[in-house]
Parts: structure tokens; C-alpha cells; sequence
């Protein structure tokens, strides 16, 4: 369906509650409507037409000509390369907005976050408590807000209600409180487990303890300081962050990066996206302590990073990207190497898998163990191979191909069951998938430029810019200011969406269990606190 | 032989030898890897970096916690005297020993559980409620395994056993011994905290049982602790070593006077040999989610009957 259907579609639907319209970067699709209309119109996309809320944000514009604070509700539509964004404003001297929570369960935590990033009320939120800030945070100091001092340190305030869990009650149920500090060398994170005995009842994380602020760092910072900054969103999808950065840049430059750049890109990407799932499947079998597949995975993770090293030299491939292409053509002359790379990875990989996939224990060990059912994933709008393994079939590179993607040929896998064996096999069929796109980006990629330079940007000029992570997608919107700087970045990565799909998962799980529940999903803790 | 110099040696060979076995058990795991893997001395290095180190205790402990350490390594190295290393050694028998090391195993494990619920950490409780579950279920097992021993040797010393399956070649060709070897080597891997049962390596605490109990203990209490476990595990494998694989027929076949250094040289060899068949069993399993481990105790209580009704009903 095109973007003009779908607005015919709203305008024959909803008459009279549009205001404003436009179609920009060819397939976003922005629609400027009334506060109170978003809970109306939002249900219709997502119930009757199967969008997918995919991220959901708040914009201080009260320096714009509006004078208010913004909200951008962006809807992902199946089936067609679409994103339609409703666009509502909000006046500071009222500042709450409808809460759509109770149809779309995805928005419940966009809209806490908003709430505390900048103050402005969700009504009618089931949930209202704090989110992304701690209870330790004064109330009334709005740090997203332009007229907070992102160098200023609030005081630290002593509360009573030291957390604010939900508090499960019945003979024999207790707590377990988890973290944040852990026993391995990992980000910090508290979990509260209510539990009976060792069967879960109920789960919470509490995240943002290595909260940065990098979206209050970004505004008002040149374009390709950013860069950097986007960068370093979570060390372990440092490509993935920097070309979505990247491609939001250059849709708002207005600039098409050359071919070759494009089949880099993915090539790139997909070295990145191997690293991440062998790490994942060695993670899932020191788990459940199958000694000979974590070594074997972690040896072949090694050998990835070091392909990866001596193509880009740098094993996290920073600074690779730049905006408008690569920072240099890193492919010429290291064909063969990488070629070679991958006929051994793919070998020794093939090998592994046989040998585990002999071992009944093993399988006893990861079927039916941490189900995310299919309707939870849907509803939370679970992302990447954690969907793909409950019976969300969405890949970005699939439905709304950027760089290269739309030209290769590939599948991604689709499994129904949810449980910790279908993201195990979604993660190793992705790694044979990743192999092959490289090899096909390699035969594929023309010669020529890498780069097309980015020298100004228009101010107030808007874009998505997305990309698929190891761990999903990954959307960022940017709002140029002017002189070549960032007026509002908003990065929602993959964990953000899938961290309460964690808790719903491990449930009714034996607490033993939740780690490797945990490590099938590996979601970062530096990409969700930002 | 001065009985007094036997009794010595007894303890010697046991405290020495049995951290040398978690070296070799991690040596093969590692071989399985592709790795080197850690010195085959490494638990004695770090028994001894812990002795020298500073004892941390907790403020919320009783003094349960300060008296456990001393408890289990006094309980088991106790038992450890009762299990003699070699027909050569007859350190310390009477009748009955056998009951009596299995229920000083079971004080220290009692005072362990205790110690890792005084602390009031998470981590302590499920340790403890998570090993008094486990050790339950296989108590039967381990008790039946070893009074049908027992009945076929006609008394219930270890030493008395051990003579009686001296005598009689390779015992596991009889269907009473390989039922009961097979009864007795599940009970050694869950005792010692082994996989499939628990994971001996592993950080998360969430999956712990031995170490969740020991989790609070630092310095020269943890190297008690640890050393403990590790002699444990030396008295399940000499029991292993010595009913079972009883070679020494063969050493006497070999060279008739056979001295207390080549016996003691065989027992280091089917030491090493049950030290990398628990290896083995690590390498080919992964650990059974903790709702399994009843089934595995099942097994090995079902494999003890067997053997123990096979007998009375046609002998060995």
C-alpha cells in the first residue's frame, strides 16, 4: 500500500482530524493531528491495519514557532515500505498527553520515559511509576528539557520508597533481589525476582544505571561529532548504531552514497552481526555448561574479530563509517582474506552444530525452557531474532531495505515456539545467512568512490534513520539544528523493546533457569540506558 | 608395618592427594577444549594464597558461621582416615566404619547447609535448600550400594569389603559390582557437585549449589572449605577406586611381593583413571535443569537396587 492510499485511507476514516501532512526521505509519511485523536487513530493502524508501534518520542520545540512540546508516535507498517509518524503538540502550560498504553502495550515504556525525561503526564497510564530515572532523581528536574544544564549534577534526594517494585504476596513467596552488580564482568542491571520455592511468579529489571545522557550530549553538537557519540551507544553494535546515524544524516543532506559504499556497509554489518551471535551461542552454552560448544563458539568469535581486525583495523569497527559512505575503501585488496575467513568459520561452525545437535541433553536442556509466546512478543512489539524466534517475522533488511540489502537474496529465519532453542537456531541460522551475504556483497559491489562528502545540512530538517542490529532494529530519528548541528537525536535500539519481553518470558521458569533465558536474549544494557 | 606410621600415611596420601584431582580432572576438560588449561597443581597454589590471605565474616553471622569450616574439614578428614588407600594400610577399621563415614559426610554437609543459611544472602539459602534436596535423594541410594557390599563381603567395614573383593579379579564383569559401580559413580559426580548436577566453574550464582553455600566464606575459611570438598571427593573415588577395581590380584600376579610403593603406585593409577572418567562424563553432558536431578538420583537408586535384589536372589 502506498503512502497516498494510507493517507486517503485516514483522511476517509478520521475527516477533519488531519491537519497536516507530508510525505519526506520516500517512505516516511508524517501526519500532524490533534493529542487528543492519537489514542483513536493510533489503534487503527496497529489493530486494523497491523502497523507496528516502533518508536515513540518527545521533542522540546518551545524555542519553534509552535511553542510546544512535541511527540512523535512512529508506526511501522507490515507489508510495505511505509513509516507512517504522528506528529502532536503539546502546550507547556498543560502538559499531558493521552496515553495509548492500554491498547498498545508497546508504548508503556516510551511513555514513562517521556514522563520523566521531560515532564510531561501520560493520562490514563496503567503504570505510572519511574522508568528511566531512579527514585533517587529530584522530582521536577526534567533533564531532557532545553532548559536543563546537561552539565549540571542534580542533588542526589533520599527517598522513603528506596524501589518501587510490585510486591508479590502468599505463603511461601519471597524475594530475590539480583544486582546490579554481578558476578561476571557484565553491565549492571537489578532484577527482583518474586518467587515460590524456585518456580518465577514475577520478574522487574531495574535499568539506567549506565545512563550517559547521550541524546542530551548530542543537541547542539556538529553533525559529525555525533557521529562519534552514536558510535558508542553499546560498544558490541557499533556499526549498527553508526549507520543508522549515518543514513539519517544523508537523507536529510540529500545525499545517495556510491554503490560501493552501500555493499561495504553490509558486508560490515553483517561481520558485526556474526561476532554478536557467536558470542551469543558460546553465552547460551557456558549457560547450561556444555564446556566443548562455548569454546568452540568463542574460538570462532575470535577468528571473526580478527578478520574484522585486519580488514578495518579496529576489532569493533569504529570509525569505519562516516557520513555520506566509508571513511576509506577498506574491501580493495582484502577480498581474498575475508573469503578465506569464512570458508574456515563456516566449516568449524558446521561441525559444532552437528556435534550439538547430537547431544539429547542439550536439547533437553534449551527446549521449552523461557517461551515467549507469539501474542506478547506482537504486543510488545519484541524485535530482531527474539521475535523472529516467537513468530514475529520482521527484519528491517527484509521489509524497509536500506544500503545494499534490497539487492542481495536472502532469507531470515522463521520459527513459532519462542523458547530458548528457537533463538538459539534463529542466531545460528542468521550466522550461515550473514556468511553468505558477504560473500555475495563481495562478488556484487562495483568499483568506484566510497564516499560522497557531506558538507551542509538544512536546519530543522528531519529524518529515520534505521538499521537491523544483531539484536534488531534499530531506529533513530534526527532533528537538524543550525549550523550543522543535531537539535533532538532520538536512538531506540533493539534491548529498549525487548528487555520487558525478558521478564515475561522467564515466568513460571525455575530461578536457576534465568540466566541462560537471559543470555538467549543477550540484550544490552548500554544501548537500553543511553 | 608400625600401625601408627600407616595411620600417617593414610592422612598424607589422602589430604596431599586430593587436590592434585581437580587438577586432573580440569587438565581432560580442557584437552576437550583445546586448551592447556590451568597447572595441574593450580588448587594447591591457591589453597595456599587463601591460607595466607585475611578471613572476611560477615556481621549478620552467628557463630555457626565462624565454627563450620573447622567442623566439615574435621568431619572429613575424619572419614577420610576410615577409608584406607590400600590393603597395605589398614589404618583404622572396625565394624560398622562404613555407616560411620557416610553420616560424618553427612555432618559436614548438615553444618555446611546451616552456614550457608546464617549468612542471609540470597544466594546462601537457595544454595542450601537446593543441596538438602539433592542430598536427600541420593542418601538411600549410596546406603543401599553400600550395605549390599556389605552383605556380600559379610561385614560392614571398609576395610573388610575391600579384602573381600581383593581376592576375586575383575569384579566388573559381575552384574552385582557393574550395577552397584554404576549406582555409586552417580552418587560420586552429584556429591562432588559435578555436571550434569551442578557446574563447578560457574560464575552465576542464580545456578549454584555447592558454591552458593560457600559463597560468603573468604580466606583461610574458604581454603578449609575447599580443601574439604576436594577430600570428599578423594573418599567417594577411593571407595570407587578400591571395591570396584580391586587390581591389586594382578600387582600380586605381576611381583609376588608386592610392596607398599607399587600398591601405592596402583592406587594413584585408578585414582587418575575414575578422575578422567568423571572428566569424560563432564565433557559428554551438559547440567540437567534442577527438576531433572531427582530422575538422575532415581537412576542411581534403581541401578543400587537392582544390583542389591540381583544378589539375594542368585548371588554374585
Amino acid at each position: 500500500m502506498s503512502s497516498q492510499n494510507f493517507l486517503d485511507l485516514l483522511k476517509q476514516r478520521f475527516p477533519g482530524e488531519i491537519h497536516r501532512s507530508a510525505l519526506i526521505n520516500d517512505n516516511e509519511l508524517y501526519v500532524e493531528i490533534y493529542q487528543e485523536k492519537v489514542p483513536e487513530l493510533s489503534r487503527f493502524l496497529v489493530e486494523e491495519k497491523s502497523c507496528a508501534l516502533v518508536s515513540l518520542f518527545a521533542a522540546d520545540e518551545r524555542a519553534n514557532p509552535s511553542g510546544c512540546f512535541a511527540i512523535y508516535y512512529v508506526f511501522g507498517v507490515t507489508g510495505a515500505n511505509l513509516f507512517i509518524v504522528f506528529k502532536t503538540l503539546i502546550p507547556e502550560t498543560k502538559p499531558v498527553f493521552q496515553s495509548i498504553a492500554c491498547h498498545i502495550p508497546a508504548a508503556q515504556l516510551y511513555e514513562r520515559e517521556i514522563q520523566d525525561l521531560f515532564g510531561l503526564e501520560p493520562q490514563g497510564h496503567p503504570d505510572p511509576r519511574r522508568f528511566a530515572l531512579h527514585n533517587n532523581w529530584p522530582p521536577g528536574v526534567y533533564p531532557m528539557r532545553r532548559d536543563f544544564d546537561g552539565r549540571q549534577k542534580p542533588p542526589f534526594v533520599v527517598t522513603e520508597k528506596a524501589d518501587q517494585f510490585t510486591r508479590v504476596q502468599g505463603a511461601g513467596v519471597y524475594e530475590i533481589p539480583v544486582g546490579p552488580v554481578h558476578a561476571g564482568i557484565i553491565e549492571p542491571g537489578h532484577f527482583r525476582f518474586s518467587v515460590a520455592g524456585e518456580p518465577i511468579i514475577n520478574l522487574e529489571a531495574q535499568l539506567f544505571y549506565v545512563t550517559k545522557g547521550i541524546e542530551k550530549l548530542c543537541e547542539g553538537q556538529s553533525i559529525e561529532k555525533c557521529f562519534y557519540f552514536a558510535e558508542r551507544i553499546s560498544g558490541d553494535e557499533t556499526f549498527a548504531n553508526s549507520l543508522a546515524y549515518c543514513q539519517a544524516i544523508e537523507k536529510i543532506a540529500g545525499i545517495i552514497p556510491p554503490e560501493r559504499a552501500n555493499f561495504s556497509r553490509v558486508i560490515f554489518a553483517e561481520q558485526e552481526r556474526l561476532v554478536s551471535h557467536l558470542g551469543d551461542l558460546a553465552g547460551i552454552c557456558v549457560d547450561i555448561a556444555h564446556g566443548f560448544g562455548a569454546s568452540q563458539f568463542r574460538m570462532l568469535r575470535g577468528w571473526t574479530y580478527q578478520m574484522i581486525e585486519e580488514v578495518s583495523n579496529s576489532r569493533f569497527l569504529r570509525s569505519v563509517n562516516k557520513p555520506g559512505g566509508l571513511r576509506k575503501d577498506f574491501i580493495t585488496g582484502n577480498e581474498k582474506r575475508i573469503l578465506e575467513y569464512l570458508n574456515r568459520i563456516r566449516k568449524e561452525l558446521t561441525e559444532t552444530r552437528n556435534i550439538i545437535k547430537s547431544n539429547s541433553l542439550f536439547a533437553d536442556r534449551v527446549e521449552h525452557t523461557g517461551i515467549l509466546s507469539n501474542q506478547i512478543a506482537k504486543d510488545l512489539n519484541v524485535v530482531g531474532p527474539a521475535g523472529r524466534a516467537s513468530g514475529v517475522h520482521k527484519d528491517l533488511r527484509k521489509d524497509h531495505p536500506y544500503s545494499a540489502y534490497g539487492k542481495l537474496s536472502f532469507d531470515i529465519p522463521r520459527h513459532q515456539n519462542g523458547d530458548v532453542n528457537c533463538r538459539y537456531q534463529v542466531k545460528l541460522e542468521e550466522c550461515f545467512i550473514s556468511m553468505d551475504l558477504i560473500i555475495q556483497s563481495l562478488e556484487a559491489m562495483p568499483p568506484g568512490k566510497v564516499r560522497e562528502p557531506v558538507t551542509e545540512v538544512e536546519a530543522y530538517r528531519f529524518a529515520l534513520g534505521y538499521s537491523e542490529a544483531p539484536r534488531g532494529e534499530n531506529i533513530h530519528w534526527i532533528m537538524t539544528g543550525p549550523d550543522n548541528t543535531v537539535y533532538r537525536y532520538k536512538v531506540r535500539t533493539p534491548s529498549f523493546c525487548n528487555w520487558p519481553a525478558l521478564c515475561h518470558a522467564v515466568k513460571g521458569n525455575v530461578v536457576p533457569d534465568f540466566p541462560l533465558i537471559n543470555k538467549s536474549f543477550n540484550l544490552s544494557y548500554a544501548g537500553n540506558d543511553l | 608395618m608400625n600401625y601408627l606410621a600407616s595411620f600417617g600415611l593414610q592422612i598424607l596420601v589422602m589430604v596431599a592427594l586430593a587436590p592434585l584431582v581437580n587438577g586432573i580432572i580440569k587438565k581432560v576438560k580442557a584437552f576437550s577444549q583445546k586448551r592447556k588449561g590451568p597447572p595441574l597443581l593450580q588448587l594447591y597454589y591457591d589453597l595456599w594464597k587463601l591460607f595466607k590471605k585475611d578471613t572476611v565474616v560477615s556481621e549478620t553471622t552467628s557463630w555457626i558461621f565462624r565454627i563450620t569450616p573447622y567442623i566439615v574439614a574435621g568431619a572429613v578428614v575424619l572419614a577420610a582416615l576410615l577409608v584406607p588407600v590400600n590393603l597395605n594400610l589398614p589404618s583404622f577399621h572396625f565394624a560398622g566404619d562404613v555407616i560411620l563415614v557416610i553420616y560424618l559426610l553427612g555432618m559436614a554437609r548438615f553444618f555446611m547447609v546451616l552456614s550457608g543459611l546464617d549468612s542471609g544472602s540470597t544466594f546462601g539459602g537457595m544454595g542450601s535448600s537446593r543441596e538438602v534436596m539433592i542430598s536427600v535423594l541420593l542418601e538411600p541410594s549410596l546406603l543401599i550400594s553400600m550395605f549390599t557390599i556389605g552383605l556380600i563381603a559379610g561385614s560392614t567395614s571398609v576395610y573388610s569389603m575391600m579384602i573381600s573383593s581383593a581376592g576375586t579379579g575383575f569384579l566388573l564383569f559381575q552384574p552385582v559390582y557393574l550395577l552397584l559401580f554404576l549406582a555409586v559413580f552417580i552418587i560420586l559426580i552429584a556429591e562432588t557437585s559435578r555436571i550434569p548436577v551442578d557446574d563447578p566453574a560457574t560464575h552465576l550464582e542464580l545456578t549454584m549449589v555447592h558454591e552458593a553455600m560457600i559463597l560468603e566464606y573468604s580466606g583461610k575459611h574458604l581454603a578449609l572449605m575447599e580443601w574439604a570438598a576436594c577430600i570428599k571427593q578423594l573418599i567417594f573415588i577411593t571407595l570407587l577406586a578400591n571395591i570396584f577395581l580391586p587390581l591389586e590380584s594382578f600387582l600380586a600376579f605381576a611381583s609376588p611381593n608386592s610392596t607398599l610403593m607399587s600398591s601405592l603406585l596402583l592406587y594413584l593409577a585408578k585414582v587418575i583413571f575414575i578422575a578422567v572418567l568423571v572428566a569424560v562424563t563432564e565433557i559428554s553432558t551438559v547440567k540437567l535443569r534442577l527438576f531433572s536431578v531427582p530422575n538422575l538420583a532415581a537412576l542411581s537408586f534403581i541401578l543400587a537396587f537392582l544390583g542389591f535384589f540381583q544378589y539375594l536372589l542368585v548371588g554374585r
